[in-house]
């Protein structure tokens, strides 16, 4: 933000940011990648805040980052529009409405968990999801899964998970990030090393 | 209070933790979860999991926040709430922001490129572990590991969850639906197909 930005224009963005992903978590059903074509139509398209160079950027960074990708969104989004309290503005108004509709529904549905109905209700949405979770492995596969070493470890990853499912899951990936390292340092591919 | 206020910040802990190791959304997360709360915390079983995860993608919002949320308010009302959809939040907010403050630096970066050269493919294999999860407790009457550690003649297919699965994968592949949509489809076809 450059000095032109008086303090009244400074917080209307916070307003405008706060609103829009207000606005666009409640409609985002089904995680936070759900939100990325409402967050640009909002913000590069609508308002010309952002260039689509700098989101494509952003949408970059927020998939090799850790974290929840909608909550890396609005840190993300937050801080290049509005600084700091960008940030805030952002993250508070993409976390409220879940939290407030999720809370709403524990307090109802703790009582009814053992309705005969919900569990026939929920054995189909299992099943969905399992389809879900098939999908989203090919597709990802498809743009990974290119050449024998992440392949390897994909099913090394992947065998390890359902033959010891005590093991915390948090070590193989950190196995996945040593493999990385030791692969790309010590036996760097033609091209990837200066 | 005290009781409260610990408990809080162990939940605070775990999902701090959860999302610090999630890469890639939301399906990446599930062994995760299923490492932290059914196997080592016992907060919740195989089962509840599922339909807390369900329940997460049919709601608004993203499905781990989601999820936090109602496992903090199930385990300890609205202050459990509040510290697990936080810990989930923490390590976004901490990270991203050095991220997008050294953009051009982390773009570059050839240690973070060497990182995700490994973590990206164990990311397909936590989703595709999370194929097997679902699985166990809906396409089949029990876990596959049955099948290798001498309880085979426990395992069977459940139809209603395998006519289901086929047809969700289907539709999904010819026609790309609205999520809600297919959701609300498999919990009729699950109502109705339970009564035969």
């Amino acid at each position: 933000m450059n000095e032109t930005v008086t303090e009244d224009s400074r917080f209307s963005r916070l307003r405008v940011l706060f609103c829009a992903f207000f606005r666009i978590s409640m409609v985002a059903v089904g995680g936070g990648l759900t939100m990325l074509p409402l967050i640009e139509a909002e913000f590069v398209e609508k308002r010309k805040w952002m260039t689509h160079e700098e989101m494509v950027d952003i949408v970059a960074v927020v998939q090799s980052m850790p974290g929840i990708i909608g909550c890396n969104m609005s840190v993300a989004i937050g801080k290049s529009i509005g600084g700091i309290p960008g940030i805030f503005a952002a993250t508070l108004g993409m976390a409220m409405p879940p939290f407030v509709v999720i809370v709403l529904i524990a307090m109802c549905f703790l009582n009814y968990s053992d309705a005969a109905w919900l569990n026939d209700a929920f054995l189909g949405v299992r099943a969905a999801i399992c389809a879900l979770f098939v999908l989203a492995a090919l597709k990802l596969g498809k743009s990974v899964l290119k050449t024998p070493f992440p392949i390897v470890l994909f099913v090394i990853a992947f065998l390890i998970l359902v033959l010891f499912p005590q093991l915390n899951a948090v070590w193989v990936i950190l196995g996945g990030a040593a493999a990385g390292l030791i692969k790309y340092f010590c036996f760097p591919a033609k091209g990837e090393k200066k | 209070m005290i009781e409260t206020l610990t408990g809080s910040l162990y939940l605070f802990y775990i999902f701090a933790k959860i999302s610090l190791f999630t890469f890639g959304g939301g399906y990446a997360m599930i062994p995760l979860f299923q490492s932290e709360l059914v196997e080592n915390s016992a907060l919740l079983t195989a089962d509840e999991f599922a339909d807390l995860v369900a329940l997460a993608q049919m709601t608004p919002g993203p499905v781990g926040m989601n999820a936090a949320t109602y496992i903090g308010y199930q385990q300890l009302g609205l202050t459990g709430a509040i510290f697990a959809t936080f810990g989930t939040m923490a390590p976004s907010l901490v990270l991203m922001t050095l991220a997008v403050t050294f953009l051009t630096a982390f773009k570059e970066s050839r240690f973070v490129k060497a990182l995700l050269g490994g973590i990206r493919p164990v990311t397909i294999g936590l989703i595709a572990a999370g194929v097997i999860f679902f699985a166990n407790i809906s396409i089949f009457t029990a876990p596959i590991r049955n099948l290798w550690t001498g309880a085979a003649d426990q395992f069977g297919l459940c139809w209603q969850g395998c006519v289901i699965f086929a047809l969700i994968l289907f539709l999904q592949l010819k026609w790309k639906l609205n999520l809600f949509l297919v959701l609300l489809i498999a919990i009729v076809l699950g109502m109705i197909l339970c009564r035969f």
